[in-house]
């Protein structure tokens, strides 16, 4: 779609017509240089039907990249941390990738076609990074972000939603598998990946087809609880699913002014995407390999269950004798697990061998004045939901 | 033959870097393989590209076990078309004379700026023999080696350590215009600056190439460089021998393709006929770009180091055009002492300016920066060896096809100091840069495999990161030009990798 800069700085994505209709709140966010809505009505509202029916959220600002050519695989593999050199076409995989010093740049899913042809899906803009690893590899990198609409359908009646909307057997798709639609006259790419840590897709497409895309699946979801949802909600449930953000849990190594502010994947959790024994060499193998042999890692990421119901936002985290040992990156009270949860990187051996005896100092605002609650925490597992029915396979479906 | 298992270690490319490199390892009791491509060892050592050499240190003498080659000084002349030419031979008192009898105040001057720039770079010099410190790894060693600089630099008192802080930066041309008078005594020592280098007189950094030249010739202007008795190759071949008496293998016309790299750890090489050699240590004499991209594979390097490869300037600005000769021409008001130096066209600053001018657009200069030296070929016949500054790497119309144009320029630049040059010349050859590159093996065709500027200098020559001799990879070495203190014929990178190899060991 083209567009006329003189009148907005930030670009509208192919569903901004519908989007910006279905938006009560007009609260809107810049997401790489799109505007994109953090609110349509309440973000409680959206992370109901995000948990009890389906959510429906415009996902192209998302960084996409088309990786090919005939060393499309090598390259992939080269790229990340993970092995991913026995990757099948049509599936999707998770996907950490570091510098040279082991330290994280960022997280996404690369979705495989072929062996000469990946996309790659991540946050924040990455194109110089992909061009300059790729130099030495017979590829060409192409970013695509403009050119494909995506949206993410989330929630328990997702995959029939999208029955509806005309993805036949779709409910047969296994997690992190992918399958091509032909669906009025316009292909149409279905992943069952997701952000919510719940049964979800996400569907890619042409950005012409966009507009009738988004009218049919609120057409199908009308009897399913459908409902846009915004930013905010999808924070909410990512908090729940334990998934990282980055620039939020951790701070991006191309990003950071502060070298000691850069994570290696060990810090942030993400050490089981780290495939030292990889056959070929991977962007910053040496220093995760020396990091590993040393035992030089100083923090960790993990989850924390918080006495009392206040969310500890941003609370600094100490141990018995009040030493500073972390900070909360991300909280919530979960409405779904009645639990009051949080996102910390702690100091290690806090969060990895010390579980007890920590504590968060959460300052919780009340009508211009602040309450200073010492609340006990205890490290449990980051993943704090995760229902059967999101690895279920054939997936739920309801009339 | 060798038997391919049990090398200690593998020496790519059989220049003289390589060549000192193995025979110190092998010294100390290493088993020692040199796989070199072409068809004899010395690299760019040797009659054709080689005009003269520095004094080689007693460090890199002394760990050889001496050097029993001779050394003959070199005088040097800047030619002048009226024939009042300058000729300075690295003598203070020699070289005032000469100098004043063009002016007495550019000779006075010339001592003191000899004297300020001599103890300049010897500031330099004494951080430049040894291997250069790491910042970022926290080593006591490496702390106290930049201490022991930052120590020198202030040691040199509070008006010379401002004065040297300005020149760090400074254009050789203003310097020299604030100096001297004269243009040809001007064109002279700029030449001496920018000689082998991106750089124009005008070119902030141009100063610092100067210090680092007289940091390898004895600290001075004119008196560091020599000549061999028996020619330049006498160097290599004395090298070789050295090799053969300390058991060193050499393998010739042993093209190597890549390294072949087990457990992220160099463990061998493979040759371009499928043959593989394995050893304890690998060590690449090639240059910077073509370890990394070539040697080690780009599979194998972190982005960031690619992207600090692919920013590594080695493009090369230098010809060397090769006139064989009938008999020797005469040069005006030169006698047949005069013939035996390097004779040096530039006639002022603003000419080399001119000369760089069109190079950095690929394009070629009708008249450009000479230097000449008259040697013989293997017969005794006399040949003129002429290096060409700012030749450029590629030029925009093909080298191809402006060869025959740029020879005749050049002839015609000669003429006007030698008029009967064109009866004397037998055969004409040029080799460009990128013949070098091809000829050689070196990416660019860069005389020292890679600009000798100040963000490729010390603990970021060629990169950072491999700035101790060590490459990204386990196992692999560098210890060619490309690293500090970079070319020049030294050998102290050769020098300096073996004693990084040995600590490995």
């Amino acid at each position: 779609m083209t567009q006329d800069l003189r009148y907005s700085a930030l670009k509208k994505t192919p569903f901004h017509s519908r989007t910006s209709m279905a938006s009560r709140t007009n609260k809107y966010y810049n997401w790489n240089g799109y505007t994109v809505p953090t609110e349509y009505s309440t973000t409680e509202l959206e992370y109901t039907a995000a948990r009890n029916g389906t959510s429906v959220m415009d996902l192209t600002p998302m960084g996409k990249y088309e990786i090919t050519g005939d060393h499309a695989h090598r390259f992939v593999d080269y790229l990340v941390t993970r092995d991913l050199s026995e990757m099948k076409d049509n599936t999707v995989a998770y996907i950490i990738w570091c510098n040279e010093d082991g330290k994280v740049i960022d997280d996404g899913t690369i979705f495989k076609f072929s062996s000469t042809k990946f996309m790659l899906c991540c946050a924040v803009k990455i194109y110089n990074w992909l061009n300059d690893s790729a130099y030495g590899f017979d590829v060409s990198i192409s970013d695509v972000t403009d050119t494909i609409a995506a949206l993410a359908i989330q929630g328990p009646t997702s995959c029939s939603t999208l029955k509806k909307f005309g993805a036949e057997d779709l409910e047969k798709l296994k997690p992190f598998e992918m399958r091509e639609y032909k669906i009025d006259g316009f292909d149409i790419l279905i992943s069952r990946t997701g952000f919510t840590g719940d049964l979800g897709y996400e569907l890619w497409t042409d950005p012409k087809n966009a507009e009738a895309t988004w009218d049919n699946i609120e057409i199908a979801g009308k009897e399913l609880k459908l409902r846009p949802f915004g930013m905010h909600a999808l924070e909410m449930t990512r908090i729940e699913a334990g998934f990282i953000q980055t620039n939020t849990d951790f701070m991006a190594a191309e990003d950071s002014l502060r070298p000691t502010r850069m994570r290696s994947p060990y810090e942030i959790g993400m050490g089981w995407l780290v495939h030292l024994n990889k056959n070929s060499y991977f962007v910053g193998k040496k220093a995760l390999k020396k990091e590993k042999e040393e035992s030089t890692t100083e923090r960790c990421l993990v989850g924390l269950d918080i006495d009392g119901d206040k969310p500890a936002h941003g609370s600094v985290i100490y141990n018995s004798k009040k030493e500073d040992i972390g900070i909360v990156t991300a909280a919530l009270w979960s409405p779904i697990m009645k639990k009051n949860i949080a996102l910390a990187s702690l100091k290690r051996p806090y969060g990895i061998k010390i579980k007890e005896n920590i504590f968060a100092e959460i300052y919780h605002p009340e009508e211009l004045e602040y309450r200073k609650i010492w609340a006990r925490c205890k490290v449990v597992k980051r993943q704090f939901f995760n229902p059967e029915r999101r690895n279920k396979i054939p997936a739920d479906l309801y009339e | 033959m060798s038997d391919n298992s049990n090398f200690d270690a593998i020496i790519i490319g059989g220049g003289h870097n390589g060549l000192v490199c193995a025979n110190i390892l092998a010294r100390k009791n290493k088993r020692v393989l040199i796989c070199e491509a072409r068809k004899e060892c010395g690299g760019m050592v040797n009659n054709e590209i080689t005009n003269y050499v520095p004094p080689v240190t007693t460090a890199v003498s002394s760990s050889l076990g001496g050097m029993q080659v001779n050394y003959l000084p070199k005088t040097t002349i800047a030619l002048s078309e009226t024939g009042q030419h300058i000729r300075l031979v690295g003598n203070q008192h020699i070289d005032h004379k000469s100098i004043s009898t063009f002016s007495s105040q550019d000779a006075d001057r010339f001592n003191d700026f000899h004297e300020k720039m001599s103890k300049f770079s010897k500031t330099l010099g004494s951080f430049m023999m040894a291997s250069p410190p790491r910042i970022m790894n926290n080593s006591f060693s490496d702390y106290f080696k930049l201490f022991k600089l930052g120590l020198n630099v202030r040691l040199l008192g509070k008006k010379n350590f401002n004065e040297f802080a300005r020149m760090i930066g400074l254009n050789i041309a203003d310097e020299l215009e604030d100096n001297f008078e004269n243009t040809l005594l001007q064109g002279l020592i700029a030449h001496d600056s920018v000689i082998g280098s991106n750089l124009g007189p005008r070119s902030p950094g141009s100063l610092i190439n100067l210090l680092y030249r007289m940091a390898i010739h004895n600290n001075s202007l004119f008196g560091g460089i020599f000549q061999i008795e028996g020619g330049n190759d006498q160097f290599t071949k004395h090298l070789i021998e050295k090799c053969k008496s300390n058991n060193v293998e050499i393998k010739t016309s042993a093209s190597v393709k890549n390294c072949i790299v087990e457990d992220d750890c160099a463990v061998g090489v493979e040759l371009i006929n499928g043959e593989k050699v394995y050893a304890k240590k690998i060590i690449s004499n090639v240059d910077p770009r073509s370890t990394y991209f070539s040697l080690l594979g780009s599979q194998n390097l972190d982005t960031d180091v690619k992207r600090k490869i692919k920013h590594h300037r080695s493009k090369g600005r230098v010809a060397k055009l090769i006139l064989d000769l009938n008999k020797l021409p005469s040069f005006n008001n030169c006698d047949d002492i005069d013939l035996d130096s390097r004779m040096v066209v530039a006639p002022s600053i603003d000419y080399i300016e001119e000369t760089f001018n069109p190079s950095k657009f690929d394009k070629l200069s009708l008249e450009p920066t000479l230097e000449i030296c008259v040697k013989k070929d293997s017969d005794q016949n006399p040949k003129l060896d002429i290096q060409v500054q700012y030749a450029p790497y590629k030029t925009d119309q093909g080298w191809e096809n402006v060869k025959e144009n740029y020879i005749e320029s050049i002839i015609k630049i000669i003429s006007k100091y030698a008029p009967n040059i064109n009866e004397c010349i037998e055969h004409k050859k040029l080799i460009t840069p990128d013949d070098i590159e091809l000829e050689y093996n070196v990416s660019g065709g860069h005389w020292h495999h890679g600009e000798i500027q100040i963000d490729q200098l010390f603990m970021m020559r060629p990169i950072p990161g491999a700035s101790q001799y060590k490459t990204h990879l386990d196992g692999l070495f560098m210890c060619g030009a490309g690293t500090h203190p970079g070319g020049g014929l030294t050998g102290i990178s050769g020098k300096n990798a073996a004693k990084a190899v040995l600590d490995d060991f």
